[in-house]
C-alpha cells in the first residue's frame, strides 16, 4: 500500500537528517567530557594523554571564560576530525604565553558558540598542558575572510585569537570568519 | 522492512488490527516529533538572539568611534574634504590674553559641504564671540542654550542657509560645524576667547593648544551606578563612561602616509605692562620683534606650521624678581570685576624640617605615550626617584589597560628599593589602552598607617582619555589625605584633565613637552612637593561686598601665585589675605584703589565661577540641577560657550538651491608631534578592522561623505583560518521540517481513514 510506504520513507529520511545533526552535537558534548579527563591527566602526568584509544589527536589547552561559565578543551591541530570534538589549536601558531599569536578555531555551533557572548574586556584564561595558566583580555573583534585573516602568527607579543565562522546564525558555510583578539595580561 | 509491514497491514484480514498498527505508528512518530521539537526549543533557547545580530556589542572597544571615522563610507563613494587653515592671533594685555582664532574652510569640491572640525582651546578659555564671514557679509553669532542652538543650526542647514555652530565638548575641546559651503567657496569662522595669563616659577606663560590628541575611551563594560540620597536605593546604571565618544574623536592622519594638514599661523602681541626680559617659545621656532621695551610681537619663524603640538610661550620681566602682587579691575555696568595675583614670600626650606613623605608615583605607559612621550615620562620619573630623601617612603604604579603596583605597599626610599624601581621604570614600554581610573584608585588607596606622614601622588600622563569625569569622581571620592600632582607629558597634553585633577586633589600640575624641560619642570615640582605650602588662606574685603572665586581658597605651593577673581559692588577699601606659611602667620593687604585697568576680567570671573560650579557638581556639593542652573545663568549673562550653551550664527539668505545635496565632511587632524601612530592605532594595521557604515541623521538629502583612506591591506604573512561550521543545525532543521510535513500528511490520512 504506497500511501504508507511514502510517509515511512520520508519519516526515515527526516529522522536520519535530524539524527545526523543531533549526533554532531552529541559527539561534541560527549567528547568534551572525555577530553577534559584526558587533559587533567595530561597536566598531572606531564605526558600527552589520548582521550580515547583510537584518537588521532591530543588535548593541548583549556579555554576558560569565567564570566560566561565556559570551559572548553582545545586539541592539537585544526583538521576537520579534530574540530568535531573540540576547539583546534591552529598548526604553526604560538603556544599561549609565548611571543606570537596563538590561534584557536572551533565550530560556531558547538564549542565556540560562546564567542558571540564574549565582550571586549572579558578575561580569557588559557591553561596549557604543562598546567600553567595565562590570562588574556579580549580587546578587539573583527570579521575577515578565511584566506585574508591578516594574522601573522609570528608578530607581536603574547596574543590570542579565537576564530569561528561568521555570521553566527547562518545555516550554510561561508568564507567569513569572526576573529576575537585578546592580549596577555598576566601569567602564573 | 517497510515492505513487510506494509504487506502485513494490507494483507490483514482484521480491520481492528490494521487500525491499531496505524495508530501505533502515528503515536510513535508523534512522540518522536515532540521530542525533536523539544530539542529544537532547547537549542533555540541557547541562542536568545536568533536573528543575525552583528558583532557590534563586542566591538564597543576603545577608539571604535575613531575606527568608524576612519572607515566610514557613504553609498555615493568618497568626497573631497574642505581644506582648513588656522590663524591664531593673541593679544596679551597685562594679566589677560585675548585670542582670535580664525578657521578658514575652503571647499575644493564641486558639491555643497558641511564641515565639522574638532579643536582644542585652553581649559580656562572664556569663548564669547563667533563670527562667520561669507563673501563680504559678516554674521555675528548669538549665545543660546545648547539644544536651542542646535535646532537653529539644523534648521538653517535644511533651508540651505550658511550657518556656523560652536559647541563645547570638554572645557578644552570645542567643535565648529559649518553648514552649506558652496562649491569652490571659502568661508571664515572666527571665535574669540579671553584667558588669564599663567604665572609660575618666575615666568609668565601662555599656552595655545593646536590639536586634540586621540583619546582612549574605555568601553562600557563596568557599569557605574549613580545612587542619589533621595532615591531610596533605586538608581540607573549608566553604561558608557564616554557617552559622547563620537564627538571628541576625529580621524587622525598617519604622518607616515600623508602630509600634515591644517596649516596654522600664530601671532602673539605681548603687552606685559612691565619691561620685558627673556621671551621663549618652547616648541616652535619664532621671530620676536620689539617695538618698545614693554611690547613684543612674536610670530612663527616658518610662517605656518602644521597643527600638531601645543604652542607654549613664556616671558620674564627684565627686573631680576617677578612682581609678587598684581591687581587689576574692569568696570562692567555697575559692577567691578577684580583680578588679583599674590605670590607668597618664599620661606627658606632650611628653616623648616622637611616632613617625611609617602610618595606614590604613577606612570602611564599606554600606547598614546609611545614615541617621545614615554621617554620624557621615564626621564621625569627617574629624576623624581633620584630626588627621594632617606626618610621618605615610596611606591611605583604603571598602567596601560593593565596595571602593575611595584611594591605591595610603600617602601623606604633606600638604595635597594630605589634601585629596583629604577630598573622597573627603565624597562617600561608604551603599549595598550589607557585605563586611568583603576590606577588612580590604586594610588589613592591609603592604608592609613602612619598618618603623620604627608601622602603625595605624582601622576605622569598625557591625559589622552575621554572619561575625565570618571577620573574626577574617583579623586573626589578617594582623595582622603593624599595630594595629587599631575605631570602632563607630550606635545599635546590634556590640560583640562591636569588642572582639574590637581585642583580636586589639592596639588599642583606641570607640563613637560620635551626631554629638555624634564629637569627644570621636575625640579620646580619637587620644590612644591618638598616645601611648606601656604595654608588656611582667607580673603576679606574691608568695604566692598564681593562674590569671590574660588570661594574656598586653595593651599598655595611655592613659586605659585594665588589667583583671585571677584565681582565687587564698589572699588573702595582694601583686600586683606591671611594665611599660614608653615608655622608662621602671613598677612597681606592690597588697597583696591590702586588697581589698574584690565580687559575682559568679567568674562574671566564668569568662566571661573562656571568652573567652580562644575567642580561643586563633581563633588556633590551642588545637585546637578542647581549647578546647571547656575552655569546657564552665568553663561547667558556673560555670553560664554559652556557645556550648556553654544554660539550659533546664521546667514539670513538661503544659498544652497533646493534639491542640491549637502555632504558632511569631518575634518581630519594631525597626530600630535612625537606620537607613534603604530602604538596608538597599531592593532588596526595588523587586523583589518571591520567596515562600519555611518549614516547621516534624518534628512534624506544629507548624505554622508567620506574623506578617508582605504582599509589597510592584510599583512603578507597570514594564516588561513579553518572551516568552522558544521551542517548540524541545517540537518536538524531540515529533518524537523520533513517530520512535521509527515505528521500533517499522516493526520490527513488518518482523517480520511476515519471517514
Amino acid at each position: 500500500m504506497p500511501r504508507f510506504v511514502i510517509p515511512l520513507v520520508i519519516a526515515l529520511v527526516g529522522l536520519a537528517l535530524f539524527g545526523h545533526g543531533a549526533l554532531i552535537h552529541a559527539k561534541a558534548i560527549v567528547a568534551q567530557v572525555l577530553l577534559d579527563r584526558a587533559f587533567n591527566q595530561t597536566i598531572a602526568t606531564g605526558h600527552p594523554v589520548k582521550p580515547w584509544s583510537w584518537a588521532d589527536t591530543v588535548p593541548v589547552a583549556r579555554i576558560v571564560v569565567k564570566r560566561l561559565g565556559v570551559s572548553t578543551i582545545a586539541l592539537a591541530g585544526s583538521s576537520g576530525q579534530a574540530l568535531a570534538f573540540g576547539a583546534g589549536h591552529v598548526e604553526g601558531t604560538a603556544e599561549p604565553g609565548e611571543p606570537g599569536i596563538a590561534v584557536y578555531s572551533a565550530h560556531r555551533d558547538t564549542h565556540f558558540r560562546f564567542l558571540r557572548d564574549v565582550r571586549i574586556g572579558d578575561e580569557i584564561e588559557m591553561v596549557r598542558r604543562d598546567g600553567r595558566t595565562f590570562r588574556y583580555r579580549a580587546d578587539a573583534a573583527h570579521v575577515v575572510r578565511f584566506d585574508a585573516s591578516g594574522i601573522d602568527p609570528a608578530a607581536g607579543g603574547p596574543e590570542l585569537v579565537l576564530s569561528t565562522c561568521w555570521p553566527f546564525d547562518a545555516l550554510t558555510e561561508g568564507p567569513e570568519r569572526y576573529v576575537l583578539h585578546a592580549t596577555l595580561i598576566a601569567g602564573e | 522492512m517497510s515492505e513487510t509491514i506494509d504487506y502485513d497491514i494490507r494483507s490483514s484480514a482484521h480491520p481492528v488490527r490494521s487500525w491499531v498498527v496505524t495508530m501505533l505508528l502515528f503515536l510513535l512518530l508523534e512522540a518522536a516529533a515532540v521530542l525533536l521539537v523539544g530539542f529544537a526549543a532547547l537549542f533555540l533557547s541557547l541562542t536568545p538572539s536568533w536573528s543575525a545580530e552583528g558583532p557590534l556589542a563586542p566591538l564597543t572597544k576603545p577608539g571604535d568611534a575613531r575606527s568608524g571615522a576612519l572607515l566610514f563610507k557613504s553609498d555615493s563613494g568618497y568626497a573631497e574634504a574642505p581644506r582648513l587653515g588656522i590663524d591664531v592671533d593673541v593679544v596679551v594685555s597685562g594679566p589677560t590674553a585675548r585670542a582670535r582664532v580664525t578657521q578658514l574652510f575652503k571647499n575644493t569640491s564641486a558639491q555643497w559641504l558641511e564641515a565639522v572640525y574638532v579643536y582644542p582651546l585652553p581649559p580656562d578659555s572664556a569663548v564669547d564671540t563667533l563670527k562667520m564671514i561669507v563673501g563680504d557679509r559678516v554674521v555675528v553669532g548669538d549665545i543660546k542654550p545648547r539644544q536651542q542652538a542646535k535646532v537653529i543650526y539644523e534648521q538653517a542647514k535644511r533651508e540651505g542657509k550658511t550657518a556656523a555652530l560652536t559647541e563645547q565638548e570638554r572645557p578644552n575641546i570645542f567643535t565648529n560645524s559649518l553648514a552649506n559651503i558652496g562649491p569652490g567657496e571659502t568661508v571664515l569662522v572666527q571665535i574669540e576667547y579671553q584667558q588669564q595669563v599663567s604665572q609660575e616659577a618666575g615666568a609668565f606663560s601662555l599656552r595655545v593648544p593646536l590639536v586634540v590628541a586621540p583619546r582612549y575611551n574605555p568601553k562600557p563594560i563596568v557599569q557605574s551606578v549613580d545612587l542619589r540620597p533621595d532615591s531610596n536605593g533605586w538608581g540607573a546604571a549608566s553604561n558608557d563612561p564616554v557617552p559622547d565618544r563620537d564627538r571628541i574623536s576625529s580621524e587622525v592622519l598617519d604622518p607616515a602616509k600623508s602630509d600634515p594638514v591644517n596649516p596654522t599661523k600664530i601671532t602673539v602681541r605681548l603687552q606685559a605692562g612691565f619691561i620685558i626680559g627673556e621671551v621663549k617659545s618652547h616648541h616652535h621656532q619664532v621671530t620676536v620683534d620689539s617695538p618698545d621695551t614693554k611690547t613684543r610681537i612674536v610670530t612663527l619663524a616658518e610662517g605656518v606650521v602644521p597643527a600638531d603640538r601645543d604652542f607654549e610661550l613664556t616671558w620674564k620681566p627684565a627686573a631680576a624678581a617677578m612682581p609678587s602682587v598684581g591687581l587689576f579691575h574692569e568696570q562692567v555696568g555697575d559692577a567691578d570685576y577684580l583680578l588679583a595675583f599674590v605670590t607668597p614670600p618664599t620661606v627658606a626650606a632650611t628653616a623648616q624640617r622637611p616632613q617625611p613623605r609617602d610618595v606614590i608615583f604613577v606612570i602611564d605607559n599606554s600606547g598614546s605615550m609611545g614615541g617621545t612621550s614615554i621617554r620624557q615620562a621615564k626621564a621625569s620619573l627617574l629624576y623624581a626617584l633620584g630626588r627621594l630623601q632617606p626618610g621618605d617612603r615610596f611606591n611605583v604604579i604603571r598602567f596601560d589597560d593593565t596595571m602593575t603596583v611595584l611594591f605591595p605597599g610603600s617602601v623606604p626610599a633606600d638604595a635597594e628599593h630605589v634601585g629596583s624601581a629604577t630598573s622597573f621604570v627603565s624597562a617600561l614600554d608604551a603599549r595598550g589602552g589607557t585605563e586611568m581610573v583603576p590606577a588612580m584608585r590604586a594610588a589613592l588607596t591609603d592604608d592609613g598607617s602612619d598618618s603623620e606622614r604627608v601622602r603625595q601622588v605624582v601622576f605622569l600622563t598625557d591625559g589622552a582619555i575621554g572619561n575625565e569625569q570618571q577620573l574626577f569622581e574617583t579623586i573626589t571620592a578617594m582623595r582622603g589625605r593624599s595630594r595629587i600632582f599631575m605631570v602632563g607629558i607630550g606635545s599635546a597634553p590634556n590640560t583640562y584633565l591636569m588642572s582639574r585633577a590637581a585642583e580636586l586633589g589639592r596639588g599642583a600640575f606641570t607640563h613637560i613637552g620635551s626631554v629638555e624641560q624634564v629637569e627644570e619642570r621636575m625640579r620646580d615640582l619637587f620644590a612644591k612637593l618638598e616645601n611648606p605650602v601656604v595654608t588656611g588662606l582667607s580673603a576679606t574685603f574691608s568695604e566692598a561686598s564681593a562674590d569671590l572665586t574660588p570661594a574656598v581658597l586653595p593651599d598655595v605651593y611655592r613659586n605659585e601665585p594665588l589667583v583671585l577673581a571677584a565681582k565687587i559692588d564698589r572699588l573702595a577699601g582694601s583686600l586683606q589675605l591671611k594665611g599660614r606659611i608653615g608655622d608662621q602667620p602671613w598677612t597681606i593687604t592690597l588697597p583696591l584703589a590702586g588697581a589698574a585697568e584690565g580687559k575682559g576680567l568679567s568674562k574671566l570671573w564668569a568662566r571661573r565661577k562656571i568652573g567652580d560650579a562644575e567642580v561643586a557638581r563633581t563633588m556633590r556639593q551642588m545637585t546637578p540641577e542647581e549647578a546647571d542652573g547656575a552655569i546657564l545663568k552665568l553663561a547667558m549673562e556673560h555670553q560664554l560657550v559652556t557645556r550648556l550653551t553654544s554660539l550659533v550664527a546664521v546667514d539670513k539668505t538661503p544659498r544652497r538651491p533646493d534639491g542640491e545635496p549637502l555632504k558632511l565632511a569631518e575634518l581630519p587632524i594631525n597626530l600630535p608631534a612625537g606620537w607613534d601612530f603604530e602604538k596608538v592605532f597599531g592593532e588596526r594595521n595588523r587586523l583589518p578592522a571591520m567596515q562600519k557604515d555611518r549614516r547621516a541623521e534624518a534628512e534624506g538629502e544629507v548624505q554622508l561623505a567620506a574623506l578617508k583612506r582605504p582599509v589597510v591591506p592584510a599583512a603578507p604573512a597570514t594564516i588561513t583560518l579553518p572551516k568552522t561550521a558544521t551542517d548540524a543545525e541545517l540537518s536538524m532543521l531540515l529533518g524537523l521540517g520533513i517530520l512535521l510535513l509527515e505528521l500533517i500528511w499522516l493526520a490527513a490520512i488518518r482523517r480520511r481513514a476515519a471517514n
